[in-house]
This record gives C-alpha cells, sequence and structure tokens, in this order.
C-alpha cells in the first residue's frame, strides 16, 4: 500500500533556507547575550555544540544527496547500516565501564534490536525498500534507540552487579548457576533502561509532538497519517530496545562470570 | 584417620598481594576446625577457594579423595556451602530464603526447612517474616539455616558471630555445635575471637600473614600461641 507521504512541503529552496537560518541564529545572539549577562560560563561551549552539530548535519546531508543520486544505492545503504551498527556498538561499550571488551556484547546486540524491528517494517510494507529516504532515516531512529537503551541497560547491569557482589557470591554459594545469581540484577537493568521511553510514550502528544509526527506535519501529512506512522517508529524503538536488551543481558552473562560459574576479576576492581 | 579434605601448597593472590601462601591443612571427617588468625590472615580467602568462589593460583585441594576441580561448581557448593561474613537475605520471607537451595533443585520439602530455622536457633514462627527486616543476629541465624537446608557436608562459616551482641553470639555457638553433632558435619570456622575458638572448635589451625602456624587440639591451645 502506498500510503506513506512524501515530504514536500518545505516551503523554500536550499539557498532561502539558508537565509532564513542565518536570521534564525538571532536566537543564538541572544542566548549568548544572556549568558554575558548571567555570568554563565558556557558561552563558548554552546557556540562550540551548535557549530560542531551544524557542520555533521550538513555532512550527512550531502552524503544522503549522494547516496540517493547513486544508481546503486543500496549498496551504499549497506555500508550506512555497517557504520550504524559498528557506531552504536562502540559508544553503547563506553557506558560499560571496567567490563572488558563490552562491544562484543553491544553491537551484536544493538544489530539484533534494531535488525529485527527494520526487517519487520520492510515486511510490512512500513518501510519502503526501495525508498532510501524511508531506510535511511529509519534506521538511524532504530539504531540509534537502541543503542541508547542498550546503554542504559548495561550501565545499570555493571552497577547491580559491583553493588551486589556479596549477594550475587551469596547464591552461587547456595548452589545457583550463574543465570539465576544474575536474573534479578539483569531483570532491573532490562526494566530502569526501558523505563526513560515508556514515560515518553505516556505523554504521547499531550507535552509534546514527537519528531516523525512532527516532520510528517510540517511535510504536509495528514495528522491521522502523521499518527499512525508515529506509532510504528515508537513500536520500532520499543520494540529494539528491548530486544537489544534482552539480547545484552543474555551474552553479558559470560563477561560477568567465567566458565567456573564465579565472578569475573574486573567485578572486584 | 579420616579426612574429608586436604589442601597441599595453596597459594592465592589477590590484586598483586600473596595472601595464601604454601597452605597445607588437613581437615578431618566431622570435626569443627576453627580458623584463627587477624584480619588480613587470608582466613576468608582460603574458605571462598574451598567452595570455588573463587579460583586458586597454584597447589592442589582434594575433597573426599579427589581434586576440587574435577567437580562442576555449582554442584560442589551444595555439598561445601560457604555462609559468607555478609549476611545478604533474598528478597521474600524466612521460609524463601531456607528454601532458596532446594527449590533450585525443585525439592522444597516444607518440614525439614522448618528443622533447618529451628536448627539454626530461630523459632520457627519465623517463618513468614520478611528475611530483610531482620536484625543482624536473626539474618545471620537465617543463613544458617539457609547453608544446612542444602545439606551439606562440609559448612564453611565465615566470621558467623561478627556484628552479634555477647548474649545472641552464645546462642549462635550453641546452634552451630548442635546441628554440627546433630548431622554430622564437618565444619570451618573463620574466627579471630580465640576464646570463640576454644569453646566451639575440636581443632584450631593458626593462620598468620597467609601462612599456617600450627594446628592444635582445641583443649590443647593456649590464647598466647595465637597471633
Amino acid at each position: 500500500m502506498n500510503w506513506i507521504p512524501i515530504l514536500t512541503g518545505v516551503p523554500y529552496d536550499f539557498f532561502e533556507g539558508l537565509l532564513i537560518l542565518a536570521s534564525v541564529l538571532s536566537i543564538l545572539v541572544l542566548v549568548i547575550i544572556l549568558m554575558v549577562i548571567k555570568k554563565l560560563d558556557i558561552t563558548k561551549e554552546l557556540v562550540f555544540s551548535i557549530a560542531k552539530g551544524s557542520v555533521q548535519l550538513f555532512i550527512i546531508a550531502g552524503l544522503l544527496v549522494l547516496l540517493f543520486d547513486m544508481e546503486l544505492w543500496y549498496l551504499g545503504i549497506w555500508g550506512f547500516l555497517g557504520m550504524m551498527v559498528v557506531i552504536s556498538g562502540h559508544i553503547s561499550a563506553k557506558r560499560a565501564t571496567k567490563m572488558p571488551d563490552a562491544y562484543k556484547v553491544t553491537t551484536p546486540s544493538i544489530l539484533t534490536g534494531a535488525g529485527t524491528v527494520l526487517a519487520v517494517l520492510a515486511v510490512t510494507g512500513a518501510m519502503p525498500i526501495t525508498r532510501p529516504e524511508f531506510i535511511i532515516p529509519l534506521s538511524g531512529m532504530a539504531f540509534g534507540n537502541s543503542m541508547r537503551i542498550c546503554s542504559l541497560c548495561m550501565e545499570r547491569l555493571i552497577s547491580e552487579v559491583r553493588q551486589n557482589r556479596v549477594e550475587i557470591e551469596t547464591a552461587l554459594s547456595l548452589g545457583a548457576d550463574s543465570k539465576e545469581a544474575l536474573r534479578k540484577h539483569s531483570d532491573t537493568s532490562i526494566k530502569a533502561s526501558l523505563i526513560p521511553t515508556l514515560d515518553n510514550l505516556k505523554t504521547l502528544g499531550i507535552i509534546f509532538i514527537p519528531g516523525a509526527m512532527s516532520g510528517l506535519l510540517m511535510g504536509g501529512t495528514a495528522p491521522e497519517m502523521a499518527a499512525i506512522y508515529q506509532i510504528i517508529v515508537y513500536l520500532m524503538i520499543v520494540g529494539g530496545g528491548a530486544i537489544s536488551t534482552i539480547m545484552a543481558m543474555y551474552l553479558a552473562e559470560r563477561k560477568v562470570f567465567n566458565e567456573m560459574e564465579q565472578l569475573r576479576e574486573w567485578v572486584y576492581s | 584417620m579420616k579426612y574429608i579434605m586436604e589442601m597441599r601448597r595453596l597459594r592465592k593472590s589477590l590484586e598483586d598481594t600473596l595472601v595464601l601462601k604454601d597452605i597445607d591443612l588437613k581437615v578431618r571427617l566431622g570435626e569443627i576446625m576453627g580458623l584463627l588468625g587477624p584480619s588480613g590472615s587470608g582466613k576468608s580467602t582460603m574458605l571462598r577457594c574451598l567452595n570455588r568462589i573463587i579460583e586458586i593460583d597454584s597447589g592442589e585441594i582434594i575433597y573426599k579423595g579427589k581434586d576440587l576441580k574435577e567437580f562442576v561448581p555449582e554442584e560442589l557448593r551444595k555439598e561445601v556451602v560457604l555462609v559468607p561474613q555478609e549476611s545478604v537475605m533474598f528478597f521474600g520471607t524466612v521460609f524463601d530464603n531456607v528454601a532458596y537451595g532446594p527449590s533450585l533443585q525443585g525439592e522444597v520439602d516444607k518440614k525439614h526447612i522448618l528443622n533447618c530455622i529451628k536448627d539454626a536457633g530461630l523459632d520457627p514462627e519465623f517463618k513468614d517474616r520478611d528475611a530483610r527486616k531482620l536484625s543482624g543476629g536473626e539474618k545471620r541465624r537465617v543463613a544458617l539455616a539457609r547453608a544446612l537446608a542444602l545439606k551439606p557436608e562440609v559448612l564453611l562459616l565465615d566470621e558467623p558471630t561478627s556484628g552479634v551482641d555477647p548474649k545472641r553470639k552464645e546462642k549462635v555457638e550453641k546452634s552451630i555445635l548442635r546441628f554440627s553433632k546433630k548431622r554430622d558435619l564437618t565444619v570451618l570456622l573463620v574466627t579471630h575471637d580465640v576464646d570463640q575458638a576454644k569453646r566451639v572448635s575440636d581443632r584450631i589451625a593458626n593462620l598468620r600473614n597467609g601462612r599456617i602456624k600450627g594446628v592444635y587440639e582445641s583443649e590443647e591451645f593456649e590464647g598466647g600461641a595465637a597471633f
């Protein structure tokens, strides 16, 4: 069903857009004046962050222009997806402080979570597989959110294990295997990592109109269609995140315990 | 003389510090052996090695005639049960806690669990109490009952009365003596209290700086030999 709208509603071209952007920079000037008056020493960081973010967006826009113009764009898509997997896995692993080679847990977990939901979107037609302008942003959302949720989960697991070392050892001492000894702590980590996303779901449309729906509305899509697509996006985020965390907790078990069902040394450090 | 456990030239380092230095020690079947020594002498580390919560660096531990490494760790830990110094209670009632080990094997015998609670010196009425809301001394006894529920052959007790007031300390000691004889248990009891070691143990191994300084029959052990 070809019901997915094409974003054509932005009422200006690139150069007009740049002029408008330059005018809107007045907001930044106003903020800088306020920071100087309040003597808040973050002006440099503010300007740097906005400049860095803008450059990154222009770079990705340039790459997307190239990709959309390519005849063999689907090959480029695989490169993009591969890059997303590797980068998201490594960024997420940084949150698992102390755990050696944590990227071996986070990378396959994010790939499984995001990959599964993207496959469902592709099979159901929610993500047209012949349209890179849908594949790239949806993949970005799937990988980005799976990474965020996986990071929260890993961070929580590390703190749970280190804080509850005696409890885990007590369970092991009473004959529990590593899965049983870790179960409560991995469950807690999964729940804690999904709570911010679930809280967002509860306030959808009440406090804010989320990104995808806002974009579609600005692009001229009918509100009810934009709402349907936003729900699809949220299902993708929650699903990808949940699958990633379950996979991460499964893989993390062997990083926490050795083959003799003992806590590994990094837990004690 | 039948020995249930034998340590041969046991060495273990923790964070680059050699904690156990060539430990040689034989534990008799059914005895209560006190491991006496000051803080940092390696007593707790030794217990943790004996049920493989941590692994020794070198040497051998022979248990029932076999190298400890030949046992599957989860199976070994049901026979050689460690009660750590800190009595952590799991979520749930006293009964849930005591039944933890047997429930992992799917064999919860209510009568046996209540007997263990009683043997550890607790009133069976305690069974429905929230384990996490008990006093320190009560938690210690629940931890003992929880270990007994596994029907262990060797019980490793790490400072079972630390933080317990003198009156309750005596109760815990009496419980240990009672259930070890009743169940024909071998007990290794870590303590830094010379009098307690003499009151409870059949023999005392004196540890200092990770080495065994001597093994004595309890009645022959003189306080002056400690530390």
